[in-house]
């Protein structure tokens, strides 16, 4: 009896959970953005969120010609499903709505082909590819000790050798990408207009405009100041009450 | 007497040498509506006067000419004199130039005069002077709307002149026009002048209104406008009349000037002042109104930005709609459709932006705000527009321009299809607090515990090599087994009279291989107690023991009860444990 109880009590929670989403939709579908967003958004106050979720979010700021939060929806879903072509079309049909037309700046060189190598995971997954490798080493260890052929010994001591290399290799992208995405801070433009200072202060003088929408980078923070790097390269210094943070 | 005759001649030679001429002015500094006397003297007759051409005057008489010719004492002096009455006809310095006469078949000339002409000054009153009378009854007014007004304020000058009932205005001439520095003004035209009844200074007079002009202060602070002076042709009443009793009218003419006024011009108030005010001051509506919002790529648009109303509507700028970058905006057409009357500028100033959007979607204009100070609650208002969503149906794509350029009918089929997705249907709702594998405990054992095993490894094989080294030691650990093996084996054919003695003979056998390290083809009763007795086993456990391996032979084929069977068993087991103990 108790069981049955828990078990009900588990599949109606997961009823509920579903229900906000399925909701939003339902929601969405009858042309109520506005209250969609509102049944979206009580999965996200109750810490549950996918890239799914994000996205129809965006679509209905979108749909609102709500700029900033649009993009940073789907901005915010890419960053759980960065190859999602649905979300990257609709992200540039939000970006259409925006002002600044920034361009951005291609990185070249071997940076950018490391970077590019160690993109193609998260760092959890290269933190499991480890894992993985240090089993498969073991393995080849055990084949060259117990083996009795000497071909076959051969051959798992360099098998050996070769895992060891991978594993140092992804040992180090874990690392490289974990660092990389602690120093990469994105955040979107929330403030209709915003002047962007040459240095932090109220009264310092104006770099460049900004409009909602717009995507920078925080490269530092000072009080309640940001410094900022845009897509193709120009650095100011922001309020932080201007822009919202994706992670 | 040669001697004074001589000195005489010479005196006299000496006297004709002296010629003078020059001119004299009565005043070098005079007000434009004052005259200006100028001499031409000279101390002996000459021919040939050439008067300068007096450039900027008016000759009002002259030349009049006067000589005179004394005998004063025996000596003779001789004075001749030409006079003008000039009237300045402009401001500023003016310059009376060389005057020239012959006298003696010599030509002599006087040195230019300069002239400084200022603004019409007021002139003393000369009671028997008939000017007076026109002083008194002609005078021309500018009339000011409002002498502080704020910065942008409409106001207005109206310059009249009054003239009473007894005089009359044949004609006048604009000597200095007003000028209005630091005003935006606007002169309204006067089509026809009219004579209108009025009254100045508590007294009946006629008046005309000659000039209208609104101004709209550019500046704040006390700002002068300069005054208008009129050169008036009057008809002024005589003393004489004529046979018939009629009092003869005097022409004359008389300069009268309405004066320098100050206006004290008020900034706007700086509270309150939005940041984005551009200077419109009066009472506006605000539009912005596209031609179209559903249109396709490569047609234009037109987003008309205007302002109606009135105030100073020529004075400033419109703002400037912000649009995406994907649409192309084109620099306005600006259009004014304002009439200026007296209240001051009314009507409608617009700019016309053309715009064409280049790829396909949604995009809107952000509203625009215009800020204007109200002069009626004396307070800044903000007019924001609606936003406006410009509707790109057909078109490129943004991103994609490069096949733009082709009008492939199998590419269009493709582009279509890049349509703004709808929402997802589902999905894995995951925690947000989902901590991180990489870096996490567990991640560091698993990757560990791999290298962890490979001593272990090395030392289970070092030490399995170790064990399958020693033979003897392994045959008797395999005999011990099998005694054990055999003795559960026979507990549990108990019943079973056959295998229960063959499994424990088996088991004794065993048991015999693993102690006393024999073979079963060694074994008989002599040795085995010889061996066990070296053991030094207790001679008769070693009794019992072989007694009852005897016994099993015996036992299989002779009847026997399971009460026996047990009996065996027992015996066997405290056998085997009390020999285990005794052996060394």
């Amino acid at each position: 009896m108790k069981k049955l109880l828990y078990i009900l009590l588990l599949t109606t929670q997961v009823f509920f959970a579903q229900n906000g989403f399925e909701k939003g939709n339902a929601l969405y579908q009858k042309g109520k953005y506005q209250e969609a967003i509102k049944a979206y958004e009580t999965e996200l106050s109750s810490n549950k969120q996918s890239a799914e979720l994000y996205f129809n979010i965006g679509n209905c700021y979108y749909k609102l010609n709500k700029v900033a939060p649009s993009i940073y929806n789907y901005e915010k879903a890419l960053l759980l499903n960065p190859d999602d072509v649905e979300i990257q079309n609709n992200l540039k049909f939000a970006q259409k709505l925006q002002i600044d037309d920034i361009k951005t700046l291609e990185k070249v060189g071997f940076n950018k082909v490391i970077q590019d190598f160690t993109n193609t995971f998260h760092y959890n997954t290269w933190g499991g590819i480890t894992v993985g490798l240090a089993i498969l080493f073991l393995l080849f260890f055990v084949g060259y000790y117990f083996s009795q052929i000497t071909v076959s010994k051969r051959l798992f001591f360099l098998g050996m050798f070769v895992v060891m290399l991978l594993l140092l290799v992804s040992v180090s992208s874990a690392i490289f990408e974990k660092n990389q995405y602690k120093n990469d801070q994105p955040a979107i433009v929330f403030s209709e207009v915003v002047s962007v200072k040459s240095e932090p202060k109220v009264g310092g003088a104006d770099a460049f405009m900004l409009h909602e929408g717009t995507k920078v980078y925080i490269m530092e923070t000072l009080d309640n100041w940001f410094k900022i790097q845009l897509t193709d390269g120009t650095e100011g210094w922001i309020e932080n009450s201007a822009i919202k943070r994706l992670k | 007497m040669k001697r004074y005759l001589i000195l005489l001649f010479l005196s006299f030679q000496v006297m004709i040498a002296q010629v003078q001429f020059e001119a004299k002015v009565s005043k070098q500094t005079l007000g434009l509506n004052e005259r200006l006397r100028i001499d031409f003297t000279m101390n002996d007759d000459g021919d040939n006067f050439t008067p300068p051409n007096f450039e900027g005057f008016k000759i009002v008489a002259g030349p009049s000419q006067q000589v005179s010719q004394s005998w004063i004492n025996g000596r003779s002096s001789f004075n001749k004199t030409y006079s003008y009455f000039l009237l300045p006809m402009q401001k500023g310095t003016l310059v009376i130039r060389q005057a020239s006469i012959e006298i003696r078949g010599q030509i002599y000339k006087t040195s230019p005069i300069k002239i400084n002409v200022t603004a019409a000054v007021e002139q003393p009153r000369d009671p028997n002077d008939t000017q007076v009378t026109a002083d008194q009854s002609l005078h021309l007014v500018a009339e000011i709307s409002k002498t502080n007004p704020y910065l942008n304020e409409p106001i207005t000058v109206v310059y009249k002149i009054y003239f009473s009932y007894n005089i009359g205005i044949t004609n006048w001439r604009e000597l200095d026009k007003p000028k209005y520095n630091d005003f935006w003004s606007q002169n309204i035209d006067i089509k026809q002048l009219v004579a209108e009844e009025g009254r100045y200074n508590g007294e009946k007079y006629r008046f005309v209104t000659l000039r209208k002009t609104v101004l709209y202060p550019q500046k704040s602070g006390k700002l002068v406008i300069e005054p208008l002076s009129l050169d008036v042709d009057v008809q002024l009443p005589s003393n004489r009349r004529n046979i018939f009793g009629q009092v003869l009218l005097v022409e004359d003419h008389k300069r009268v000037s309405a004066g320098a006024k100050t206006i004290n011009v008020k900034a706007l108030p700086e509270a309150g002042k939005p940041a984005d005010f551009s200077g419109a001051v009066g009472r506006f509506a605000f539009k912005v109104t596209p031609s179209k919002t559903n249109i396709k790529s490569g047609e234009s648009l037109d987003l008309d930005v205007s302002v109606s109303g009135t105030g100073n509507l020529k004075l400033f700028t419109l703002p400037k709609p912000i649009v995406p970058t994907a649409l192309e905006m084109y620099d306005p057409v600006h259009s004014e459709q304002v009439s200026t009357p007296l209240s001051g500028m009314s009507g409608k100033i617009s700019d016309k932006y053309a715009i064409i959007p280049q790829y396909k979607g949604k995009y809107p204009i952000k509203p625009m705000t215009f800020t204007y100070f109200d002069l009626g609650s004396q307070s800044y208002k903000t007019v924001t527009s609606p936003e406006i969503m410009i509707n790109v149906l057909e078109g490129p794509n943004a991103g994609d321009n490069s096949v733009a350029a082709t009008s492939d009918t199998k590419k269009a089929a493709v582009l279509s299809s890049a349509q703004f997705k709808f929402i997802k249907l589902k999905t894995d709702l995951i925690s947000m607090k989902q901590s991180d594998f990489y870096g996490s405990t567990l991640f560091y054992l698993l990757t560990l515990l791999p290298f962890l095993c490979i001593p272990i490894i090395v030392i289970f094989k070092k030490k399995k090599e170790a064990i399958d080294g020693d033979i003897a030691g392994n045959k008797i650990k395999l005999s011990n087994k099998l005694a054990k093996k055999y003795l559960s084996e026979a507990q549990k054919e108990i019943g079973n009279k056959e295998p229960f003695y063959i499994a424990l003979e088996k088991a004794m056998h065993n048991f015999l291989k693993a102690k006393i390290n024999i073979e079963t083809s060694e074994m008989s009763k002599e040795k085995i107690s010889e061996i066990l007795l070296e053991r030094k086993a207790n001679p008769e456990s070693i009794s019992a023991f072989i007694n009852l391996t005897e016994n099993c032979e015996f036992a299989r084929y002779a009847p026997s009860t399971s009460t026996a069977i047990q009996q065996d068993y027992d015996k066997a087991v405290a056998i085997i444990s009390e020999l285990e103990k005794q052996i060394v």
